[in-house]
């Protein structure tokens, strides 16, 4: 999803810069508040970051014939919301400009944009539309996180479809060709990740539902009910 | 408790028919060179823009892995890293399980 170094114009460098930085400090700050009332909530960052960390390093395949990183952030989208997501996707994506290349100073307003504020909200939309509903767990899971990692690279399409219209068909038909290459790569990818992410999730349902009860992230009889049906 | 394990059998199957759909691709499609989308992309903005790639120079000067193998060995320590958290905390998990 990376946008590289050099090939977004200034102006839309901050443009995404801008809209990135407000929600950085929300971020941090949300950090803050959550580990200083509940410091038990700190392992349960380490396990969501940490797969944030594994799967935007593993460049995979494609039946396009490119290759693509899944983005990992459902789980800690679900968890702990899209702000402090943000941040943890703004280390992953400073690490991987300052010493691999991927993606580089001046875009990294955008790539944060896309990974970790977009993809993100509207995976977080989703879980807090299906939370509440009877469809079981795991599937709220799968769908927050195959979601999360789509909307990452429609974002990034539309980014790059901004900064850089088609002579003819304008924006549209370069967001389509932008799509096609981003979006539709990652369609298999999503949908692997979603369903390995879920079975993270019921790993971490099994060793630990009362930090999840207790941040509120699903309510106590659903996960009585996942675990024994487990 | 038949269904006990239907989310690890879900995620092989995935896996499984993920790496055979690579497999397909990998023989039969002529021209694929599992490039990273990123690059393609960069290419698309240079046929878009009419600006040839190797003019897009970074805005902000930028140090490159000298060598794939250099690069891979960092996208090897950002996994580590993932793997030590995850790996870390649930092993606290099950610990303090245990204990109590």
């Amino acid at each position: 999803m990376h946008i590289m170094e050099g090939f977004l114009p200034w102006q839309w460098c901050l443009v995404w810069w801008i809209i990135a930085l407000p929600c950085l400090l929300l971020g941090i700050y949300r950090l803050k508040k959550v580990l200083g009332v509940d410091r038990e909530a700190l392992p349960l960052l380490g396990v969501t970051g940490g797969f944030i960390f594994i799967l935007s390093s593993l460049k995979l395949p494609s039946v396009t014939g490119s290759c693509s990183h899944p983005t990992g952030t459902g789980l800690s989208t679900i968890s702990f919301g899209p702000w402090i997501t943000a941040v943890v996707c703004a280390i992953v994506l400073l690490f991987q400009s300052l010493f691999l290349a991927h993606g580089g100073l001046s875009v990294l307003g955008a790539n944060i944009v896309s990974m970790g504020i977009v993809g993100p909200l509207v995976g977080y939309g989703v879980y807090r539309l299906l939370r509440d509903t009877s469809l079981n767990m795991y599937m709220t899971v799968f769908l927050v996180t195959a979601l999360a990692d789509m909307f990452t690279y429609v974002t990034t399409s539309l980014e790059l479809a901004l900064a850089y219209p088609a002579e003819t068909g304008g924006f549209v038909s370069s967001f389509i060709l932008f799509m096609g290459i981003f979006a539709i790569t990652q369609v298999p990818l999503a949908i692997v990740e979603g369903i390995v992410l879920a079975l993270v999730f019921k790993y971490i349902v099994a060793l630990k539902p009362d930090i999840l009860i207790r941040l509120g992230i699903f309510s106590e009889e659903k996960i009585k009910d996942a675990r024994s049906e487990i | 408790m038949a269904y006990k394990y239907m989310l690890e059998i879900l995620a092989v199957i995935a896996i499984g028919v993920f790496c055979a759909l690579f497999l397909y691709t990998s023989s039969t499609m002529s021209g694929a060179e599992f490039a990273g989308s990123d690059n393609v992309g960069s290419g698309l903005i240079a046929e878009l823009s009419g600006i040839p790639e190797e003019n897009f120079q970074p805005l902000i000067p930028q140090w490159e892995p000298p060598s794939g193998e250099i690069e891979s060995c960092l996208f090897a320590i950002q996994a580590a890293v993932g793997g030590i958290l995850v790996g870390g905390v649930f092993g606290f998990w099950i610990g303090s399980k245990k204990k109590a």
